[in-house]
């Protein structure tokens, strides 16, 4: 294992990094708002909303999200980091709308009428009342999501987005250490999803106790 | 203030509801029995619109509860409802259970609403688990709770579906006893409830159904002494003699 690839390219390691930390961000917590206001399309009492949402997802949920990224990227004039954050943000969402339609789903339906009855509208109800109590089961399978994010976000090096996959690239070119540098890569990768995949657990375990 | 007029409901093929004509006045309290599947949940469900009705005419205060005019939050703001299984919301206290819909509804201030559900705490004798989590409070405590709810919407009309069916039984009397003081007090209710002995005492009206119809109308007192209808002098005969 050669550290001096590492040393001596410190800065585009890190500067691929910090990329990839705001692009992932970004699509965090973007994909969670689709996502979330996708899944309520998808159950509420209205079937144009329900159609919509169902759309969304069949159709995204079913197509590479390389092809997303490659779309987003030639068919638009954004930028590489810009194209692939929201290439993500769009992939991602479906299936963070599928996790959280399952947890309001195991919501038992009581909770809504009772919400329902008391003068709540059916906004009020999801917002209060159903939505809390869905993204704790929720939690688990977002998580996964979220980890998957992360490492979704290494192909906006295949659209120049200057994350951390482009920069190990192009220290590729320079060095043509490619073994140490995709280890080095992947150290930083996991730098990122194993504190992601642990606060995720710690989470699940102080909301399961809070009830 | 509740009037029910040839309505009829069905799920698919099966006719639940058959040409309901039942009128419930303000201050009544009205008990609905019957065996098991013979529509009185539905009928209950209907009144605010939990159920959608299939034809006919109900009214609650004279506003059509079917129409697609009718802004159902609002006529829901007077019809309080307690349920079998309580339905207390989970990752919220006690005090929250009650305060929500007076301040998201009403647009109480959360002094007013916490005032306001601290009275109705009392009122139901559980003042000290206002800072509680549903799931550290025993049933009968829950359904209390749930009562207090609905209560401080300072509703017009309360609705009981079945509230101890699903109770320890030494945990009814203390529901009931509640029920009671709140039937004294001249709220209108309607009760659909197994509990014959609280029927029998509370109830200005009996109402029987059976297989979706109101079979018989009466006062207690004419309907247990002397029920008009076979069918309802069988029910009573199995249930009160065992």
């Amino acid at each position: 294992m050669d550290f001096s690839v590492l040393t001596n390219n410190m800065d585009a390691f890190l500067e691929g990094f910090k990329t990839t930390i705001i692009a992932s961000l970004i699509a965090l917590v973007c994909s969670f708002i689709l996502g979330t206001l996708i899944a309520v399309m998808r159950i509420a009492p209205l079937k144009a909303l329900n159609w919509i949402g169902t759309v969304y997802v069949e159709f995204i949920r079913n197509i590479p999200v390389l092809v997303i990224v490659f779309f987003t990227y030639l068919a638009f004039t954004f930028s590489g980091m810009t194209a692939g954050t929201i290439g993500l943000t769009v992939y991602t969402a479906s299936f963070i709308a599928e996790a959280i339609r399952a947890g309001i789903m195991s919501v038992p339906k009581g909770q809504m009428e009772a919400a329902r009855s008391s003068g709540l509208s059916y906004g009020q109800a999801m917002r209060f009342v159903i939505l809390p109590q869905a993204i704790k089961i929720v939690i688990p399978p977002l998580g996964n999501q979220f980890i998957n994010l992360v490492k979704n976000s290494s192909l906006l090096g295949i659209v120049a987005g200057g994350d951390l996959m482009y920069q190990g690239d192009l220290v590729n070119a320079k060095t043509f250490a490619y073994v140490d540098t995709y280890v080095f890569v992947a150290l930083f990768y996991l730098v990122l999803t194993i504190p992601l995949s642990f606060g995720v657990g710690y989470l699940e375990k102080r909301l399961a106790r809070s009830n | 203030m509740i009037e029910f007029s040839k309505v009829n409901k069905f799920y698919g093929d099966f006719h639940v509801l058959k040409d309901i004509n039942l009128t419930i006045n303000k201050g009544e309290v009205v008990v609905v029995i019957g065996p098991s599947g013979s529509g009185k949940s539905t009928l209950l469900r209907c009144i605010n619109r939990l159920e959608t009705i299939s034809d006919g005419g109900l009214t609650v205060n004279g506003v059509s509860v079917g129409d697609k005019k009718t802004n159902i939050n609002t006529l829901r703001r007077n019809i309080g409802m307690v349920f079998q299984h309580f339905h207390l919301y989970p990752h919220k206290t006690v005090l929250q259970n009650i305060t929500l819909a007076p301040m998201k509804v009403l647009g109480q201030s959360q002094k007013e609403a916490e005032e306001t559900a601290r009275h109705y705490l009392d009122k139901v004798g559980i003042l000290e688990k206002a800072g509680s989590y549903p799931s550290q409070l025993s049933g009968g405590q829950q359904q209390r709770v749930a009562i207090a709810r609905g209560l401080a919407m300072k509703p017009e009309v309360m609705l009981f579906d079945e509230p101890t069916s699903a109770l320890d039984p030494e945990m009814i009397g203390e529901v009931l006893d509640v029920m009671k003081a709140l039937a004294r007090e001249g709220m209108t209710m309607v009760v659909v409830t197994h509990e014959m002995g609280f029927a029998r005492e509370v109830a200005d009206r009996i109402v029987f159904m059976d297989e979706g119809r109101v079979l018989e109308e009466a006062v207690p007192a004419d309907f247990y002494e002397n029920p008009r209808e076979e069918r309802a002098r069988l029910f009573l005969s199995r249930i009160l003699n065992h």
